[in-house]
C-alpha cells in the first residue's frame, strides 16, 4: 500500500509579473497556459483531501493574478486542509488580504528579494519591494500566519542577517532562506547566481547566529545549497512519497520541476482521478522507492534517507534522470558540480540587472 | 493557568492515517492517542487543573501525579514550539 501524500502544491498559474532570474518554473511556461478553471481546482482539492493530503499550497507563478484563489482556498479549508498561499504580493491590496483571510487561508508566504529596495527591485525586475513590506504587515493585521521567503544567490547573500531582522520586525513567525536550486530559468543563469564558498560560509554563520538569537520567536530555516554539499538532499522527501504537484494545465507531477525530464508520461487531472495518478501513475512509479536505482545508490546505506537525491538535477547535469544525483560525492559525475563551483570562484561578484527578455528565451 | 492552542496550529483527525495530527505552517505533528486526548481538552477556557481532573476521570487507574506530569510535559514541549500558549485564569 502506498502511503498517502502530505501536501499538494497547486500551481494555479505560471503567469508572474516578476522577472527573477532564479525562478524554478519552466522556461517554456507558456506551453502550460491552458489553466484549469475554478471548478476543476475545487475538485482537485477535494480529491487531494480524500487521498490524505493535509497541506494545500496555492502557488504559481503569482497565484493572486487569478481572481478565484478564495473559493479554492475555501474548499481546502472546509476539507480540513491547512491552507498556504505563496505570493510575491504583486498587485495585492488590503481588500484582497481580507478576502483571503475570510476564505480560510491560514498562512501567507511573501517573497522578498533583498532588504535594500533598489536592489530588491533590480532582482525582481519590477518595482515591488516597498509594497511587499506593506502587504506582509497586512497579512498579520488580518490574523494570518506570515512567512518570509527569500531565494539566496550571489546578489543577496550578504543581507541574510538584515533580512532575518526585517522578517521579525514584520511580524513573521517563520523565514525560509533557500539557496537557489538550479532548475528552470535558474540553470541558464547560473553563472550570474552562483555564490562563492566564502559568501556561503559567512551567510550560514550569520543565519545560525540569528536563529539562536530569535529562538522561540522566529523560525529561521536555512536551506543549504546542494551544489556546495557532498551529500544529496532527499528531494521532495523522496519521489512520490510525500508531495504531489498539479501545474496550471492540470498535469500532475511528483515534483514541481519534473516536466523537463525525458520520458515522462504526463497524467492530467482532467482525465484521471488524483488517487489513481498518485498510486499507479507511471511518472510516480518510475522513481518511487529504491528498485529503479543503480549503483552507487543501489548498494548505498543512505538510499532510504536521500532516495538518490534530485532526479531533475541528475538530468540537468548528466542527461540521464536515473543516475545518482551528482550532488553526491559518490556520483561519478560529482566533478561536474565541483567544476560549477569553480565558475563561481572566478566570476566577479557583480550585482546584475536582469534583461527581461533573456529569462524566457534562455535555455 | 489556562492553556490554549495557538492560532498557527490546528488539531484534527486524519482519516487516511488513522491518527490525530497537529497542522502548522509547513509542518505536521503526528500525535499519539495520549497526546491527542490532552490536546482535545485544550480549549482556551478550561484550566490546567480542570484538564487534569478530566484526565483522572477518564483514567481512574492512573495516579493523578502521573497524568498531571505527562500533560504538563506535553504542553510545555508544545509551548516551546509555539503551538500552545498559556494565560492566567
Amino acid at each position: 500500500m502506498i502511503p498517502p501524500p502530505l501536501a499538494l502544491l497547486a500551481e494555479l498559474t505560471y503567469r508572474c509579473p516578476l522577472r527573477c532570474a532564479y525562478c524554478s518554473n519552466p522556461t517554456d511556461w507558456r506551453r502550460y497556459g491552458d489553466e484549469l478553471d475554478t471548478d476543476a481546482w475545487v475538485r482537485v482539492v477535494h480529491e487531494a483531501a480524500d487521498l490524505g493530503v493535509l497541506h494545500l499550497h496555492l502557488s504559481g507563478g503569482e497565484p493572486l493574478l487569478r481572481d478565484d484563489v478564495e473559493p479554492i482556498a475555501r474548499a481546502g479549508r472546509d476539507a480540513g486542509l491547512y491552507v498556504n498561499v505563496i505570493t510575491s504580493a504583486w498587485g495585492v491590496d488590503r481588500a484582497r488580504i481580507d478576502a483571503l483571510a475570510a476564505a480560510g487561508v491560514d498562512h501567507v508566504q511573501v517573497s522578498l528579494q533583498h532588504t535594500d529596495g533598489a536592489r530588491g527591485d533590480a532582482i525582481a525586475g519590477v518595482e515591488a519591494h516597498a509594497h511587499k513590506l506593506a502587504v506582509a504587515r497586512m497579512v498579520r493585521e488580518a490574523g494570518m500566519e506570515l512567512s518570509i521567503n527569500v531565494v539566496l544567490h550571489r546578489g543577496n547573500l550578504a543581507c541574510v542577517g538584515d533580512v532575518i531582522a526585517l522578517a521579525h520586525d514584520l511580524g513573521a513567525q517563520r523565514i525560509e532562506l533557500a539557496n537557489t536550486q538550479y532548475h528552470g530559468s535558474a540553470f541558464p543563469h547560473r553563472e550570474a547566481l552562483l555564490p562563492s564558498r566564502a559568501q556561503l560560509d559567512e551567510a550560514l554563520a550569520t543565519a545560525r547566529t540569528w536563529k539562536a538569537r530569535l529562538a522561540g520567536r522566529l523560525d529561521v530555516i536555512y536551506v543549504v545549497p546542494d551544489w556546495f554539499a557532498d551529500a544529496p538532499k532527499p528531494c521532495t522527501g523522496g519521489w512520490g512519497r510525500q508531495f504531489l504537484t498539479v501545474i496550471p494545465d492540470g498535469t500532475v507531477l511528483p515534483c514541481a520541476g519534473a516536466h523537463d525530464l525525458p520520458g515522462m508520461v504526463f497524467d492530467n487531472v482532467r482525465a484521471k482521478p488524483l488517487a489513481t495518478i498518485w498510486r499507479r501513475g507511471q511518472d510516480f512509479e518510475r522513481f518511487r522507492g529504491t528498485a529503479w536505482m543503480g549503483d552507487p545508490c543501489a548498494s548505498c546505506e543512505h538510499r532510504e534517507r536521500d532516495w538518490g537525491g534530485c532526479r531533475c538535477q541528475a538530468f540537468a547535469l548528466t542527461g540521464d534522470p536515473a543516475v545518482t544525483d551528482p550532488a553526491c560525492a559518490k556520483s561519478p559525475h560529482h566533478a561536474r558540480i565541483v567544476a560549477e563551483r569553480e565558475v563561481a570562484r572566478e566570476a566577479p561578484p557583480t550585482l546584475y540587472r536582469l534583461d527581461t527578455t533573456r529569462r524566457r528565451s534562455a535555455r | 493557568m489556562v492553556p490554549s492552542l495557538a492560532r498557527r496550529a490546528r488539531l484534527r483527525w486524519d482519516d487516511a492515517r488513522g491518527t490525530h495530527v497537529l497542522l502548522y505552517p509547513e509542518g505536521v505533528l503526528v500525535l499519539n492517542p495520549e497526546a491527542a486526548e490532552v490536546l482535545a481538552l485544550v480549549d482556551g477556557a478550561r484550566s490546567f487543573e480542570a484538564l487534569v481532573d478530566a484526565l483522572c476521570e477518564a483514567h481512574p487507574e492512573v495516579p493523578r501525579e502521573t497524568l498531571d506530569g505527562d500533560a504538563r510535559e506535553l504542553l510545555e514541549a508544545l509551548a516551546a514550539r509555539g503551538f500552545v500558549t498559556t494565560s492566567a485564569p
